[in-house]
């Protein structure tokens, strides 16, 4: 039993070695292979939204630009007011777009405008390919909607009288746009719909599957807690998405707390 | 702390800041209290406190084995430990042995807030009873519709004495103790209150907070609802003073009102919309509205059509600042937000809360400078910074989760209770140089 496990395990670290490379010559300005350690915090939002979006994981099967999460930015800067307000200044001056995510309680996630116009154009290439009808609704929806709607939801009737500013709308208009994912109906109030992400289902699945992976991971520990240099080696058995950022996004939203020794920083479970 | 009083003898800091220093000071080194101590006589999980307004003396407290009780915070019955620890026991239960008490859980007991000869208890049992503190008799009884779980009085009312109740049903009633009939109902919320708290500047303004994670502004001499706050509008921290607002205003269009775009025409269209107007807009190719625009509403009921949330979630407790320009919420996100009352837009002032309780309504206090928030999270209570949102001390002590608090300003003492059936007082640390007096033989036994 043992050699057969060891045999597959040098066969996965043959896989991330060979993926190292790739991922090294596509980030510009960041070393990925840099520790979370020395890249833990940083002086300003854009800044960090900027570096987290380089260090967003590529996943094979499903082609989705970078977000970041809401809870990872408040474990990269210091004053969480600070960000909130940033956000918000970047959210005017259109540079991003905010999601609301459902996985749990009061997630967002973060889009630049640019990746999410590139995500929604991927979407309309793949429907014409599969020869649907009424794709001006994207177009009228990327001009008109988009451009005017900052927050992340928008009622049925705004929804309708903005897009009638391209062209003649139909309920299949509507339909076509919830179908691709850019918009998904409200649970709570049926007259709202949020904004979404389009094919991002199986992402948000695997985070909050790595998350309980993660944290039982570190409950499991006799102490609870684990040195990061240690941690951050480690590969998620649920989730596409790699063990920093679920490390960031933990840290970040109050479920793990670090905590420096002279050795490094370890990471602990907090009680609340 | 001679050094402080050398300065203000002569002169070189003024009075008001030499109390604020002191103030601060006290309430940075605040603990478990090592000298009071609270006997509650209650059986049940504590929902609610309130030291009485006028004095700062009497501490009324409601449990949800329906009891009520008061306690006498500054004056000690019993001392114990050798005179160092002043034990405060209730000087007045009323419970279920009592004929006219209530028979279910009792939500919330507030003080009359003219005097201490008047306190109002609402409770589960769908009903809002008035006592008179002295002979312990019921004097008023309000039935309500559904469970009772807020009810409030507004601290500056001169010219009206009404109650504002916060039920299960979706309308806030205010029961007038003059007259012990209901003077009216504000309809706009689309689930239960949960809670209830009148303006600190203005004694028509009632602020609600609804299960439907809205929160409404009422004037109760109009109908309907003349705010709704909503999340998105949010404002980067403090308003500007009004002379450089007003030359900005000049130069560029006005961003204060976060979210809303400046394209003249889609503008309007968007807030006129947003705002329920009757009238329907019409452009080429709209699809009509689901919603029938021919029923006319009156015009102050405009507002039952704003759907603007605050929380994500149901709001779970509310508190105006004393100077009534700020107001704090918690919601059953687990999120605390600051609003600015006369701009009605979110301060984006992150607090760091991870976990607050969702299925009851918590009781926050603010610090009268309105420097330091204090929030029940969980079995623990934190006191933030209220600019910049950071953790400043957490006061861990009770066994389960915590309901209410109360600062008292005079003392500098927080009040807390909850499902443990405890409630504890934190002062400031004082050192005991009294150490010699317990050295004093006390023992019974001969030698």
């Amino acid at each position: 039993m043992a050699p057969g496990r060891s045999r597959k395990r040098k066969i996965e670290d043959e896989e991330e070695e060979r993926e190292a490379p790739p991922l090294a010559s596509s980030g510009s300005a960041v070393d990925p292979d840099e520790s979370l350690e020395q890249s833990l915090t940083f002086s300003d939002t854009l800044v960090a939204l900027q570096i987290m979006r380089a260090q967003f994981p590529r996943i094979e099967k499903v082609s989705i630009k970078p977000f970041v999460l809401r809870s990872q930015l408040y474990s990269s800067v210091m004053d969480r007011t600070q960000v909130d307000r940033e956000l918000e200044t970047l959210r005017r001056a259109k540079t991003i777009r905010i999601f609301k995510l459902n996985t749990g309680q009061d997630d967002h996630a973060v889009m630049f405008l640019d990746d999410y116009i590139n995500q929604i154009d991927s979407v309309v290439k793949k429907m014409e390919e599969k020869k649907l009808l009424n794709l001006e609704a994207f177009d009228w929806f990327k001009t008109h909607v988009i451009d005017t709607r900052l927050e992340p939801n928008i009622s049925h009737d705004d929804l309708c009288s903005l897009l009638s500013l391209g062209g003649r709308v139909k309920e299949e208009h509507v339909t076509l746009l919830i179908n691709g994912g850019v918009i998904v109906r409200q649970l709570i109030d049926p007259g709202m719909y949020w904004f979404a992400i389009p094919s991002i289902g199986s992402v948000l699945k695997g985070l909050s599957q790595g998350r309980k992976e993660l944290l039982g991971i570190l409950s499991r520990k006799r102490y609870k807690e684990e040195m990061m240099a240690t941690l951050e080696k480690k590969r998620l058995r649920l989730s596409p998405l790699d063990i920093r950022f679920h490390l960031r996004d933990l840290i970040g939203s109050g479920h793990l707390k670090t905590v420096s020794t002279p050795s490094g920083l370890v990471v602990r479970v907090s009680k609340d | 702390m001679w050094k402080e009083i050398e300065r203000r003898e002569s002169g070189k800091i003024c009075p008001h800041l030499f109390a604020s220093r002191l103030k601060s000071r006290r309430v940075a080194s605040m603990q478990l209290s090592n000298s009071k101590d609270i006997v509650s006589p209650h059986r049940g999980s504590i929902n609610s406190l309130q030291v009485d307004l006028t004095e700062g003396r009497y501490l009324l407290s409601a449990a949800s084995d329906a009891s009520v009780a008061v306690y006498d915070v500054q004056q000690p019955q019993d001392y114990e430990g050798g005179g160092l620890i002043a034990k405060h026991k209730s000087i007045l239960v009323l419970d279920k042995q009592h004929e006219e008490g209530h028979k279910y859980a009792v939500s919330s007991a507030v003080w009359y807030p003219v005097d201490t000869g008047l306190f109002i208890t609402g409770s589960y049992d769908n009903s809002i009873k008035v006592w008179d503190t002295n002979t312990t008799q019921m004097v008023m009884n309000f039935k309500m519709p559904g469970k009772v779980y807020t009810t409030a009085m507004s601290p500056l009312a001169t010219s009206h004495m009404l109650i504002a109740a916060g039920t299960e049903d979706v309308q806030v009633r205010l029961c007038d103790i003059a007259s012990g009939a209901f003077a009216h109902t504000l309809s706009g919320h689309r689930d239960g209150v949960m809670t209830a708290q009148w303006s600190a500047s203005n004694e028509w303004v009632l602020i609600t907070g609804g299960c439907d994670g809205a929160i409404r502004f009422w004037d109760i001499r109009r109908a309907g609802c003349f705010r709704v706050l909503d999340q998105s509008h949010s404002q980067l921290g403090r308003r500007s003073p009004v002379l450089s607002r007003v030359t900005a205003k000049a130069s560029t269009s006005k961003v204060l009102l976060g979210g809303q775009n400046t394209s003249a025409k889609t503008g309007m269209a968007l807030r006129k919309l947003s705002y329920g107007n009757g009238t329907k807009q019409v452009s080429a190719g709209k699809i009509p509205a689901k919603t029938s625009s021919k029923q006319r509403l009156h015009p102050g009921m405009m507002s039952i059509r704003d759907r603007a949330t605050a929380h994500y979630g149901a709001v779970t407790g509310l508190r105006v600042t004393e100077d009534g320009m700020y107001l704090l919420s918690t919601g059953s996100d687990s999120r605390l937000r600051l609003w600015d009352i006369k701009s009605g837009c979110n301060t984006l002032v992150n607090f760091e809360t991870v976990r607050l309780q969702t299925n009851k309504a918590i009781q926050l206090a603010i610090s009268p400078d309105s420097s330091h928030v204090f929030v029940p999270c969980m079995a623990s209570v934190k006191a933030f910074d209220f600019w910049s949102g950071k953790t400043f001390m957490t006061f861990r002590g009770h066994y389960e989760n915590v309901n209410c608090c109360w600062f008292s300003s005079r003392d500098q003492e927080l009040y807390t209770a909850g499902n443990d059936r405890q409630i504890l007082v934190w002062s400031p640390f004082v050192s005991q140089e009294m150490e010699e007096e317990a050295a004093l033989d006390r023992d019974c036994w001969s030698d």
